[in-house]
């Protein structure tokens, strides 16, 4: 009998955990270790951020779903990780700590063959003095990043649309809040629809809505920009996002880092060294990611985190870090398994896993601030990613330790992107995209670095029935339905 | 003044851009193109994530 454990019960670590239990027989165990009690389908966050969607439409309770799948189900969060056991034992083991209501603080040991971590970020709210999620951490900025967080934005937002209506000018401004943040999409996704609720409650002229970002140009995405067919011209992202945002009245500031929020006021660098006070009356800010902050120790209890885990707390695997000038950037830098270098029994998967570099070109600030956006690593390609490693998981447990592993390099994966601006099925306009692969590869694809065949943007409706859809179909998937496993991450 | 060339004037960085007619807009909503466009967006999705498997 073989244990496997995962840390993490997000979209990575939860197709990781399902595909495992699925694919191995009753004899072997599979654990979720996870401090969240609900599942959160996070996409959907934005519509609740606006309101046009509740808490209870995004998130589902994980207890249940998987005691029907016969996964045992740890609420807790990951602590420490004993990769060569301790003194008594060799058996490895992690701790825990429980999250759980009822035994909240209780440390737990377990010990596992078999380890994924898919932890996910820590939404390094800290990293920005100031930025915070509204109530317990900070009141000056809003966040949509959890399905709490974005029903306390709904409830921020429409105090703003209460003094719209009142007469009472209000700015509006939305981004990210750390130079080296992640996940433009969802602040992109949650400013246009902010613009589309204004515009329904007959607010928007009293709205002056604006964007900062860290991008150093507008459609960067963290992914270098990308390339796309459209009218028969190959055209950057930069010139589809400006598009989107000069139709929609909303200007930008780019290239900056948030430095300090305090009541009503963004302190901020940009790359030309401007140092910049932006003024705001509601403000969502995507914090910066970081590693969990799981401590790896040694059989005789010394800390070894720094051998297992990058700077950044996210876990290194079978990637390249050597340190390289951009120009040397490769696609082959990327990780294929996802197998830690040093304990062959031990995977990442999802943004738990350090990235060898950047995607997009690194940027510093004339006075040495870094500004630029980190590499995506959320919704299909870390489904995918999950899946890959629970295969490889299953074969070496099935077949021994020698089994082939599976592999699922995002610089051959593509991934597919709605971003809504409304929730209607007949009004308001999405941008669907897809992106081929997410990590350019410009030795196959020179030019773009990308397949422009698979690399496409639209705005229109059909992207609103697209994003209605995915929110039902995954989330009836995470619910492991009838079917669930015909449905692609 | 036609409508989508409003906001060319309100900031300098709208100068620089595109900014869709009436007819773009229009076609954007128009439920039979979109319900084309469904059809071709989701074909190109699947693709590109069977490419990924």
């Amino acid at each position: 009998m073989a244990r496997l454990v995962i840390m993490g019960g997000g979209v990575s670590g939860h197709t990781a955990a399902t595909f495992a239990r699925k694919w191995l027989g009753k004899e072997h165990e599979v654990i979720v270790v996870t401090p969240n009690s609900q599942w959160n389908w996070i996409p959907s966050n934005i519509w609740v951020g606006v309101g046009q969607m509740t808490k209870q439409d995004v998130v589902f309770p994980l207890a249940p779903v998987y005691k029907k799948a016969g996964i045992d189900f740890k609420q807790a969060k990951a602590v420490s990780i004993h990769p060569d056991g301790n003194a008594d034992s060799d058996t490895p083991y992690i701790t825990i700590e429980s999250t759980s209501a009822d035994t909240a603080g209780q440390t737990e040991e377990i010990t596992y063959d078999y380890l994924i971590n898919a932890t996910g970020p820590k939404l390094n709210f800290g990293a920005t003095p100031g930025l915070g999620e509204g109530t317990t951490l900070g009141e000056h900025t809003v966040s949509v990043c959890t399905a709490d967080h974005a029903v306390h934005a709904n409830e921020e937002l429409r105090k703003i649309f209460d003094k719209a209506k009142a007469g009472e000018r209000q700015k509006i401004l939305v981004g990210t809040g750390h130079g080296m943040c992640t996940c433009q999409g969802a602040a992109f996704e949650y400013i246009f629809n902010i613009e589309h609720e204004a515009n329904k409650a007959g607010v928007r002229d009293m709205l002056d809505i604006k964007w900062i970002s860290n991008e150093s140009f507008m459609g960067d995405f963290g992914m270098g920009g990308l390339h796309m067919k459209v009218g028969g011209y190959v055209v950057s992202s930069k010139l589809f996002a400006e598009s989107l945002f000069a139709e929609r009245n909303v200007p930008w500031l780019i290239g900056a880092h948030v430095s300090k929020v305090e009541a009503g006021k963004a302190h901020y660098e940009q790359l030309d060294g401007t140092i910049g006070v932006e003024e705001f009356d509601f403000a969502m800010l995507i914090p910066p990611f970081a590693g969990v902050g799981i401590k790896a120790f040694t059989k005789d209890g010394s800390d070894m985190t720094d051998k297992i885990f990058a700077p950044n707390a996210f876990m290194k695997v079978d990637a390249d870090y050597t340190a390289k000038p951009y120009a040397e950037w490769k696609a082959s830098d990327w990780p294929r398994t996802y197998q830690n270098p040093d304990y062959k029994n031990m995977f990442a998967c999802g943004i738990a896993f350090a990235p060898p570099h950047l995607i997009s070109k690194p940027m510093k600030s004339v006075n040495g601030t870094p500004i630029n956006p980190t590499p995506p690593r959320t919704g299909m390609p870390a489904g995918i990613i999950g899946k890959a490693v629970a295969h490889s998981v299953c074969d070496m447990i099935k077949n021994g330790a020698d089994a082939k592993l599976h592999e699922a390099s995002m610089a051959e994966m593509g991934a597919a992107c709605v971003a809504s601006a409304g929730k209607g099925l007949t009004s308001g306009t999405a941008a669907a995209m897809t992106v081929y692969p997410v990590v350019p590869d410009f030795e196959t694809y020179p030019g773009t670095g990308r397949d422009t065949d698979y690399t496409f943007g639209e705005i229109g409706l059909a992207g609103h029935w697209i994003k209605h859809i995915l929110h039902h179909m995954f989330i009836y998937k995470a619910k492991l339905k009838p079917g669930w496993t015909l449905i692609p991450e | 003044m036609k409508p989508e060339e409003k906001n060319f004037e309100k900031y300098d960085q709208f100068t620089l851009t595109m900014i869709p007619g009436a007819f773009a807009k229009k076609m954007r909503t128009c439920l039979i193109f979109q319900a084309f466009r469904f059809a071709v967006i989701n074909i190109k999705m699947l693709v590109v994530v069977s490419k990924s498997h």
